[in-house]
């Protein structure tokens, strides 16, 4: 079966201000409590193993906010590329670097200031030299094509009103080969257009 | 066309339970979710 996604028409400058809104609140006052879950609660309910988030900042913990575990399916191996699409405070990020090591290296993407910022102080906490952090959307991704072994994200793609477009992102900068592994939400029930257009409900 | 294939699904987690989202939520069945796919190695 083959379901057509289509482009929200949602004013993407407006929802992309709200959105940033939201996550430099999560980013600077994780504690101020949020529509979703976020921290080590969160991350044990999508299955982090303790001992992996005990090796990551404070900080970095209590501003986790996503919807999966893109390393359900397996560690990264070292040696590996990835691209972190909205990559946040960097708690995935940060395991990402651990995992495919020196000879590996991450590339995080996100568009929120604070976040970057916090990202790039907790990877120098831990002495992570390959990783990149980079300003951008996932819509158009600062990556050259075919750069990725992996590309993981989460909680993301749901925030994005073209979906196809980013999609067509992921593949674009994936090598032939290479796999996503993305964290993010499924709907049961249709959303009817007039959701679609409520950017509160896209926010939270 | 060519697109992902090799697509899995991890099981649900309802991430939203107990959050202030909850009953958006609810209404619209969300649940949480990770995805692996591949792009072919031949395009």
């Amino acid at each position: 079966m083959t379901v057509e996604v289509g482009v929200a028409s949602v004013n993407r400058e407006v929802l992309r201000r709200q959105i940033q809104a939201k996550y430099r609140d999560v980013a600077v006052h994780p504690e101020a409590g949020f529509h979703f879950h976020t921290g080590r609660p969160l991350a044990q309910m999508l299955g982090y193993a303790d001992a992996v988030v005990d090796g990551l900042p404070a900080g970095t913990v209590d501003s986790f906010a996503g919807t999966g575990n893109p390393f359900l399916f397996g560690a990264l191996a070292p040696g590996e590329t990835v691209v972190d699409v909205g990559a946040g405070a960097g708690f995935d990020t940060l395991i990402a670097a651990q995992q495919v090591g020196p000879a590996g290296q991450v590339i995080a993407v996100d568009m929120t200031p604070e976040m970057r910022e916090k990202l790039v102080q907790s990877a120098a906490s831990l002495a992570l030299s390959n990783i990149s952090v980079r300003e951008g959307y996932a819509e158009a991704l600062p990556v050259p094509d075919q750069i990725a072994d992996v590309v993981i994200s989460n909680g993301v793609i749901n925030l994005c009103p073209d979906k196809q477009q980013v999609l067509r992102e992921l593949y674009r900068v994936l090598k032939p080969g290479g796999r996503i592994q993305v964290g993010d939400i499924l709907v049961h029930t249709p959303v009817p257009p007039e959701a679609k257009d409520d950017i509160e409900l896209w926010s939270g | 066309m060519v697109g992902f294939t090799d697509i899995v699904l991890s099981h649900e987690v309802d991430v939203f339970s107990g959050s202030k989202h909850e009953s958006d939520a609810a209404e619209f069945e969300t649940r949480g979710v990770t995805v692996r796919a591949r792009k072919p190695a031949t395009t």
